[in-house]
This record gives structure tokens, sequence and C-alpha cells, in this order.
């Protein structure tokens, strides 16, 4: 118990003193607030940005279009009103090439030409370096149509007040998402948090498991293996590694989900600095019952991969042939890695079902479903028994190739000197 | 104390392509060092591997200082040297040494007192500076021999297994390391050590075994062993012209049955029958200027070739042996 306490031990505390170590967990909240941040930063892009309150207006009506049109981009009093030019039809081409050079020197962002056309309902034009905004032109149209509707409504007769009172739609259209089990908050938080559950665990698989195989290769390219095979029995050789590994990954998990979650509560303040409006997402609650789960998730699925990744590291002799030989094994994450994305939009489907019994997908697939939807307990229980058994399986083959493997030089086995590794008694 | 340190009997132990060591039976008394010699391929890796219980015969028992050599703890009597050396790359170099010393149970602070001694003793920390800080790869080749030698006697074990211990030695490592030897003899510790380097051999060892193909050509004590084979060796050396008439004599097999050629120095091997006196003889009346002639005991180098051969050396089978 003492060596492997020695093993678990060294494992865990030169990898979290690493430098690599370091970056990752410091980068890591970051990269992940910028997942949940970015899009929901994007998102708040499809809301005009301030861009069309520095439009100038050629007003061509002859008529106090033009203002009216300028009070309903602003919206209200606080934004600042967009400039407006009465000129001549006759004058417009020039008043144009002039709009058209103040734009190319960015003293403004665009220009709107309302014209007779635009009194009729018919036409309107924008010229700008924000066209392709397709929030912005929403904005503007949506102005100019409001305009519209109003001198049409002042034809008939309604005053100013009137005509405010009905023009005036602050609309805001808020979403949610309804699960089997109720509301589950906003929709878009509920994926977000999915995607980031899978795509930490794939990513957590993927770092840890190549650690522990290229730590393997170390040990037995540096013969150190046969040292510590001399003091303690290859079985807990490889738990150590398998723990002390695993827990610097858990460590890792729980500082990048610690700061992220801190980060995301701190998001008003973060979004309010990049300019955007805050968010209107809550994060969704995590019962202590679905984080053990989950923790229970990452572990088996922790062991799953990082057995086989030993497995494979023993059995080579250099980095590349390691890359070559773990190639079955990021095939089989990799292959899963794809489904997050249906998996995400259709979690009670049939293929989400199967992926999440297979204990090749069920580690990542598994928690995404819980963080997108209600799973029946009866699920859960399959997919935790089957993977518990493919657990076994992957540690008693692990073993087997790990103890012949690690002794054995030169060139690399075939697959089936390494089925015959694992008849060998010891 | 029990009086062998190594009790092997009758081990076995085949892979799929070949047996790695057949029937093999050795004795290693305790407080003797012990030399396990071999060309390239003759199962002494695989023996010393199954010393160590890293891996397990097919038949037969070996035991260790009286225990079975896999009771767990017995491992931390044994301090073990493989073949080829290394150590975690990026791991200072305390560290790697009291990971080693936990292994074989040694608590940390003992460990930490033990690593400062060591290093001290092979100038690895001296008031200017402390290797001990370094990264192991901050480490000349020949530190960090010197590093994985404090690892294998780090938990004062009584049984040391060497495994090629001088391969890739610089001249002062290599000293070092016999002084070791000398000194861990002397204070009732066994050693072990694999190698076919026969001068080292013979000037070390007590006790000898030489095997080939997994199997055991003889052993014994090196006394015993050069008694058994007789006094009918002749060291002789010339000086001056006269080669070529010595050179025919030599190779008269009803005189000589082996002649090992150093150029000016020979070491022969007199055929069965064949009387020295005659050899002498015949080689002054060819005129040659002899500088020695002597009757000898053969060395463990010409037993060597006379037990083993050429044909005793397998092709390719580094590190499975």
């Amino acid at each position: 118990m003492a060596k492997l306490w020695a093993i678990i031990k060294r494992e865990y505390l030169e990898r979290v003193r690493s430098k690599w170590f370091l970056i990752a967990t410091f980068f890591g909240p970051i990269f992940f607030s910028a997942i949940i941040i970015v899009p929901a930063w994007l998102a708040s892009r499809s809301k005009a940005t301030s861009d069309v309150y520095n439009t100038t207006i050629l007003d061509a009506t002859g008529t106090n279009f033009g203002h009216r049109l300028a009070v309903n981009i602003a919206g209200d009093s606080t934004n600042p009103l967009p400039a407006v030019r009465v000129v001549e039809p006759s004058e417009l081409t020039k008043a144009e090439s002039v709009a058209v050079h103040e734009v190319m020197r960015k003293e403004h962002t665009g220009y709107i030409v309302v014209n007779q056309q635009t009194l009729a309902g018919e036409s309107a034009r924008y010229a700008g370096s924000n066209a392709t905004s397709i929030a912005d032109m929403a904005q503007l149209k949506a102005a100019i149509r409001q305009t519209i509707l109003a001198s049409r409504l002042e034809g008939v007769g309604l005053n100013d007040e009137k005509m405010r009172q009905i023009t005036f739609i602050p609309l805001d259209f808020s979403t949610e998402r309804i699960t089997e089990r109720g509301r589950a908050g906003s929709g878009m938080a509920s994926v977000l948090f999915g995607f980031a559950i899978g795509f930490l665990l794939y990513l957590s698989i993927v770092i840890y498991g190549q650690t522990i195989m290229s730590g393997v290769l170390e040990e037995k390219t540096t013969r150190v293996a046969e040292v510590v095979m001399s003091s303690v029995p290859t079985d807990t050789l490889l738990a150590g590694k398998v723990l002390g590994v695993g827990a610097v990954g858990l460590t890792q998990q729980i500082i990048w989900i610690g700061t992220t979650y801190v980060l995301l509560k701190l998001r008003a303040p973060i979004m309010a600095k990049l300019g955007a409006p805050t968010m209107n997402f809550s994060l969704p609650d995590i019962s202590l019952m679905a984080g053990i789960l989950f923790l229970l998730f990452f572990l088996l699925g922790f062991i799953f991969y990082s057995s086989l990744y030993a497995a494979v590291g023993s059995s080579v002799n250099s980095e590349s042939e390691a890359r070559q030989a773990a190639s079955p094994l990021m095939i089989m994450i990799v292959s899963t890695g794809v489904f997050i994305q249906p998996v995400l939009l259709n979690p009670t489907g049939t293929t989400a079902k199967v992926l999440s019994l297979i204990p090749i997908s069920s580690p990542i697939i598994m928690p995404i479903r819980m963080a997108v939807t209600g799973v029946p307990p009866l699920e859960l229980a399959a997919s935790l028994f089957f993977l518990a058994i493919g657990c076994l399986a992957a540690l008693w083959l692990a073993s087997r190739i790990y103890r012949v493997g690690l002794l054995m030089y030169g060139k690399r086995p075939t697959m089936k000197e390494m089925a015959r590794w694992v008849s060998y008694s010891r | 104390m029990t009086e062998y340190a190594i009790d092997i009997v009758n081990v076995t132990k085949r892979y799929a392509e070949h047996t790695a060591v057949r029937d093999l039976t050795l004795r290693v008394p305790t407080g003797s060092v012990y030399g396990l010699l071999g060309p390239n391929g003759a199962g002494k890796t695989t023996t010393i591997r199954m010393i160590l219980n890293i891996i397990a015969p097919d038949k037969g028992a070996i035991h260790i200082f009286g225990r079975s050599s896999n009771d767990p703890k017995i491992t931390q009597r044994l301090g073990y040297l493989p073949e080829e050396r290394g150590l975690y790359r990026k791991m200072q170099v305390r560290r790697v040494l009291k990971f080693l010393a936990e292994l074989k149970g040694v608590n940390g602070t003992d460990a930490e007192k033990r690593i400062d001694e060591w290093l001290e003793r092979l100038s690895l920390k001296t008031a200017e500076k402390d290797w001990g800080l370094a990264k192991i790869d901050e480490l000349s080749r020949g530190m960090q021999q010197k590093v994985q030698f404090i690892g294998t006697l780090l938990h004062d074990p009584d049984l040391v297994i060497l495994d090629e211990p001088f391969s890739g030695l610089d001249p002062i490592n290599a000293q070092a390391l016999k002084d070791t030897v000398v000194e861990l003899k002397r204070r009732g510790k066994t050693v072990i050590f694999s190698t076919h380097l026969m001068d080292n051999a013979e000037r070390l060892c007590d006790s000898v075994c030489i095997i080939a193909r997994g199997e055991k050509v003889l052993d014994g004590t090196v006394t015993d062993v050069k008694e058994e084979h007789g006094q009918r060796n002749v060291a002789l050396a010339l000086e001056g012209d006269g080669m070529a008439g010595v050179a025919a004599i030599l190779r008269d097999n009803t005189l000589v049955s082996r002649a090992d050629d150093s150029n000016r120095f020979f070491e022969i091997e007199m055929a069965p029958g064949a009387d020295p006196q005659m050899l002498l003889k015949r080689i002054v009346d060819s005129g040659a200027s002899i500088q020695r002639f002597e009757m000898i005991q053969p060395s463990l180098h010409q037993i060597f070739l006379q037990k083993v051969g050429a044909a005793g050396v397998e092709e390719g089978m580094s590190g499975h042996g």
C-alpha cells in the first residue's frame, strides 16, 4: 500500500509541478468561459450595434420624414440622434457622393436615402460599411417601416402622441426550453452546458490518456520500469499510474469548473466591459446526485481509456510507434466526439441511447445527455453497469499486455504476438 | 543468516520462440561476489529477472535468503541495476532517489539523510554545486550513472544485482564501481553481476557460473573452476623476431590444442598428454627469443572460450536473454 502510494504521489506531484499543467490549468477557465461567453456575445451582436446611430439620413422627401426616422432609429432619448440632411431630389447625386467620402473617411458608418418612393412605401436605400450586418440592417429597416407607418397614420389625422403610442413596440423575445421534467431554464444555456461537459470529458480522456501512454513509454525506454518492477508488482505500478494521473485530471477539472463557475458568475461585469448587454441565462442547477454521477462517469471513462493507453505505451519502443499503435484508441474517441453534436440535438433518440450503453462512448455521451435532458434511472444504471464491465475488461487486458510489453524490446509486436502475451502467465 | 543468498533449483523459462533458461540450478553463497557469465542471449537477463521476481519461472523454484522469491518482503533486501540505464529525465535527482527509496520501504526522513550522504560520497554534492537539485537531464552521462548507482544501494540491500554493470562506464566510474563491490563484500553483502567481460569477473568474483543457450556450462568458486581446468596452460611471451617459426609450432595439434594469440603474448592450452617441456624445447630450437614461459592456471577467458566457444552465441537474442 505504501508503495502504491509512492507511485501515485510521484505521478501526481511530477505532473502537477510541470509547466504544462500550470499553463493548461490557467488558460482552461478562460477558454471555457470564452466558449460560453463568445456565443452569447455573438448572439448579442444579433441586436443592432451603436453603428446605426452614426448614420446620415439624406432626406429628399420634402417632408419631415428624415427627422422622424432619426428619432425612430435612436429609439430612446439616451442614444445619439443620426444626422439628417435635407436635399433637393436634383442634388441627391452630389449629396450621395459627399456622404460616400464621409463614410470612406470613417466620419459616418453609412447613409440612408429616403425619397418619394419611400413615402409610398416602395423603396429606400442604405450604403455603408456595416451593410453586411444583418442586425443593423434589420433595425434600420424596422425604423423606416415604423416611420412610413407613422406618416400614413398622420395622413389619416392622428396626432403625434397617439401615433407614437400605436407604433411603439419594444418587443423582447426570450426563449426557454421545456423537457420531460418541466421548464429547464434557457435552452441555449443547457445546450452549452452539455457541450462543455462533453468537451471537457473528451479533452481530458485524450490528453491524460496520451499522458499515461508517454509516461509508460518513458519508463520502458529508460528501463526505470525494470527497477520499479523489481520493487512492486506490475499491477500495482499500473494502478498507481492510472490513479495518479487520474487525480491530476480531476484536480485540473475541479480548478477548471470552479473558476469557470466564478467567471460566469462575474459575467455581467465582464460582458459590460466587452460592450455587450448582459446575457440573461441562468446556469442549470446541478443536483449533488448528478454531480456524483458526472464524477463516476469521468473516473470510469478515464480508467477505461487510460489503462488501454498504458497497454499501448508498454508495447512500443518510441513516440512515433506509440502514435501509430494508439490510433485505434484515437479512432474510438474521435468517433465518439463526432456524435456529441447529434446527441446534443436529439438527446433522447436511438443513437444517443445506444451510444450511452457502449463503454467506448458512454463516458462522454451519457453525461451530455444528463446535462441536456432527463435520463431514466434504468438507462443510467445500465450505462454504468456496462461501463464498469468494460473497465474491468480493459484493466485485465491492459495489465497482461503491460507486464509483458514492458520487458520486450526490439520490434513492435504484431496483434498476434500481443494476443499471445495476454495468455502468458508472467 | 542463511547459507545461500540465492538458491535456484531446476528453473526453466520458455518463451514462444525459444527456451530462455533450461533446467538451471545455481547457488550463490551469502556474502560472496558472484559472476554470471555468458555470451549475449545466454539467458543472463532472464535469470536475473526471475531472481527479482519480475518474471516467474515456468518450472522450478527460486529462494532468496531462504524465502520464496515472490515473497513481497524480500524485494526490500534486493538492489537492482538494470543493464541499460536511464531515469526519469525531467525529474529532480533528489526526488528520483527518494521515490526509488520509498519503493523499497525506506521512509522519507531516512531517505533524505541517506541521499545527502551518498551525493556527498560520490561528489555530486559539493560546496559549490548540489547536483541533487538539478534535473536528471541536466547531468552528464557519468553523473547519471552515479545517480542510478545510488538508487540501487540507497536502501542498503543485502543482495545487490548488477546486470552488465561495466557496460558504458568510463574508467573512473568503473573503478568506483569495483571499489564499491569490494566495500559491499567487506560489509557482508552479497553481490551478483552478469558480464561478458572475463577480466573483471576474474578479478572481482569469488564464484562464477557460466551459462550459454540457457543452460549452465559450469559453476563454482573461481579457484575451483581454474583448478578443475588444470595446470595445462602455458603463458608465453616473445621478443624480437622468430614469430613465424613459433606460429608453426603452435599449429601442431599433437602438442597444442588451443592458442590464444595476442601478438607477442600467447595463452596456450596443451593438447591432452602433450609435454610442456617438449613445447619449450621446440620454441627454443626455432630460435625465438623467449621472455616468459610459465605454467599457469587458465584464465576465465580461456575457460569461457573453451567451454562455450563461438557457437554459444546466438544472434539477435539480446534483451530477451
